[in-house]
């Protein structure tokens, strides 16, 4: 099966990559042409703009940082509808909120072309090992012919329906993991500050109704001050901004995803926002009596 | 020839305890241990001079204070792994189920710590801890040197050291030893003791901990359990409000909040929790393993201890608002997944 891949950053890469390991011809685009080389290394080749992807391959897949650059892969000069037609399917897995979702699907729809918008739950590693969890939703046929890519790329695909219902679910996910590492960075800060080891509380963490990946993943790390970006902190923060969006929308009661975007901010006001999004864990050790800036 | 088959039997036994005991089970070095359940813990016919834990049995008489929720099967785990168990409770009809199993039983908590070695306390909260502890007919009044109090309330640390202040008064040693685990891991004997403060007490009741639970800690001088449990438990309480919000939100958008629950189960942050009770919060049914009242005052304390060290816990201080407006829509003795009432748009009866 031949894909097009627009965006190589730490997601884009990682599947990319996965999909030629597996087989598959990709032509791949970067806006930054130079981060192409490591995948035209492993076989893959280039496209020097999205149109020119789009006209190559039947399926291009796009895995852009946020609404602004996945609306700008397709809207903009030499963008992917420039080359969209009849017979050709656009596939999104950048997490964007549900408007730029439908945005970008009735301009793709218009030309002829299919969508489907398909974000992932999982971060580098997940990615690097087609491990990630695939929330796809909008065109069904062409959601079907995509299941080969999406095995390779992930453990497990969900379809869920009209445009808009992958977004919504993947900033549900990503809103409920950022609470999650704020009430474990919460946790070792109280721990440490109260002569308890941080560590232990891990472990006990760990053995209970409340182990989950992610804790046993980061928390060690954060204990080292090391948060090497998997998932970098501003994408965090703009996942949490979005999901609050669509709660103030429907007026939905969210005061925990409030507070935990207040510390998200706050990191980023610190300038954490490259580091990955435990990072936020500075923010709350900080937050003590004892603590030091 | 009759002790070897009973060692043989006893290695036979804890093997198959350690075996139905299932995934849970654990076994580590250091200062946590897993533990099998050992069917013979209590013994008679097991040497009793040989050290806890390396296969002597625990002998004496146990007492047990408080068979709620969680004293009644960590009682009812104890009777089984053959220990002499003596039982006391508020409300006296509670005691007839453990009655029943064998248990004996005395109409004070003084008594029951006169005629036991060691005493465990399972209250719901500081006040009955310290009523039971130090109240009129209260357990220090039955203790002496040589007899033990493991207090497994969870309480706060002030309400630890004053209990244990009591005791220890009295010649006896005291282990305050708050677990994390709910209705379940109770009854299935897999909870987690967060112990501190006499360390010789912990290293002689260690192989009742293993009979009624999977794993224990020990973590230095009293009020370090009590944090221990207290910071555990709040982390959790954060969480189950966020996967009320997550909840919430996917069904007011039109998702699926099933389906919610199943992503979650597939990612980083799959949790016991969430795949637990994510499926009857759904229902809006709340069948109470870990009473809202209960998570509150956890939470509450938690608070507490967060101030005296100037320690920011937002997450923390929001979730707990919930809990208590919970509390005010008549949901105290649900279970504490109800918190997700308290985020639901209603009617306001003023």
């Amino acid at each position: 099966m031949e894909v097009g891949f627009l965006g190589l950053g730490i997601m884009g890469k990682a599947m990319a990559a996965n999909l030629l390991r597996h087989g598959f011809r990709v032509t791949v685009w970067n806006r930054t042409l130079a981060k192409c080389q490591e995948l035209v290394a492993l076989g893959a080749a280039v496209g020097e703009t999205p149109a020119a992807v789009v006209a190559k391959c039947r399926y291009t897949i796009a895995m852009l940082s946020d609404p602004s650059a996945a609306l700008s892969v397709v809207f903009d000069k030499d963008g992917v509808l420039e080359q969209i037609g009849d017979g050709k399917g656009y596939v999104d897995m950048s997490t964007v909120d549900a408007a730029t979702s439908c945005k970008i699907s009735e301009a793709i729809k218009q030309k002829g072309g299919a969508f489907v918008e398909a974000p992932v739950s999982g971060s580098k590693k997940p990615a690097e090992d087609g491990q990630l969890v695939i929330l796809a939703a909008g065109d069904k046929a062409l959601y079907d012919d995509m299941v080969p890519a999406f095995d390779v790329l992930g453990k497990k695909s969900f379809f869920l329906g009209e445009i808009g219902n992958g977004a919504k679910m993947k900033l549900v996910v990503n809103m409920v993991m950022g609470s999650m590492m704020n009430a474990l960075s919460e946790g070792l800060s109280l721990a440490d500050n109260s002569g308890l080891s941080p560590q232990t509380l891990l472990d006990v963490l760990d053995l209970g109704a409340i182990a989950n990946p992610m804790f046993k993943l980061k928390g060690p790390s954060m204990l080292q001050g090391s948060y090497n970006p998997a998932f970098p902190l501003k994408h965090q923060q703009k996942d949490m901004r979005l999901a609050l969006a669509l709660g103030d929308e429907n007026a939905v009661s969210m005061p925990v995803a409030a507070a935990s975007n207040e510390a998200f901010k706050k990191a980023r006001s610190l300038g954490l926002g490259d580091l990955d999004f435990s990072a936020v864990y500075e923010v709350l050790k900080g937050a003590s009596g004892s603590g030091q800036a | 020839m009759a002790a070897r088959a009973t060692t043989a039997a006893a290695s036979l036994l804890i093997a198959r305890a350690a075996a139905a005991a299932g995934p849970a089970m654990r076994l580590r070095g250091g200062r946590s241990r897993g533990g099998a359940r050992l069917v013979l813990a209590c013994s008679a016919s097991s040497s009793s001079s040989s050290p806890p834990g390396e296969g002597g049995g625990f002998s004496g008489r146990v007492g047990f204070l408080g068979l709620g929720i969680m004293g009644a099967p960590m009682a009812s785990n104890l009777i089984k792994a053959g220990c002499d168990v003596t039982v006391w409770n508020r409300t006296k009809s509670k005691c007839d189920p453990l009655l029943t199993l064998g248990a004996k039983y005395e109409s004070s908590p003084a008594d029951v710590a006169s005629a036991c070695d060691v005493t465990f306390a399972m209250l719901a909260d500081p006040e009955s801890a310290v009523e039971v502890a130090c109240g009129a007919n209260g357990a220090a009044q039955g203790m002496a040197p040589g007899k033990g109090y493991v207090d497994v309330s969870t309480v706060d640390a002030a309400t630890s050291k004053l209990i244990g202040k009591s005791i220890t008064s009295t010649g006896a040693s005291f282990l305050e030893a708050p677990v994390s685990g709910s209705k379940k891991p109770a009854e299935d004997g897999l909870l987690i003791f967060l112990t501190a403060g006499d360390e010789s007490l912990y290293n002689r009741v260690a192989l009742l901990l293993d009979v009624m639970g999977k794993s224990r800690f020990f973590l230095g001088d009293v009020g370090n359990g009590a944090a221990m449990k207290l910071v555990v438990n709040m982390v959790m309480g954060s969480m189950m409000v966020s996967f009320s919000e997550g909840l919430l939100l996917s069904e007011k958008v039109g998702l699926d909040p099933n389906t919610l629950v199943e992503v979650i189960s597939q990612g980083a942050i799959s949790a016991p929790m969430f795949s637990l009770k994510g499926p009857s919060m759904v229902k809006a049914a709340y069948p109470t393993a870990f009473p809202l009242k209960h998570q509150q005052k956890d939470l509450r304390l938690a608070l507490a201890l967060a101030e005296s060290v100037s320690q920011s816990i937002p997450t923390v201080a929001a979730a707990n608002e919930l809990y208590k407006v919970a509390k005010s829509l008549g949901l105290a003795d649900q279970d504490f997944s109800a918190v997700i009432e308290a985020l639901k748009a209603k009617e306001q009866n003023e």
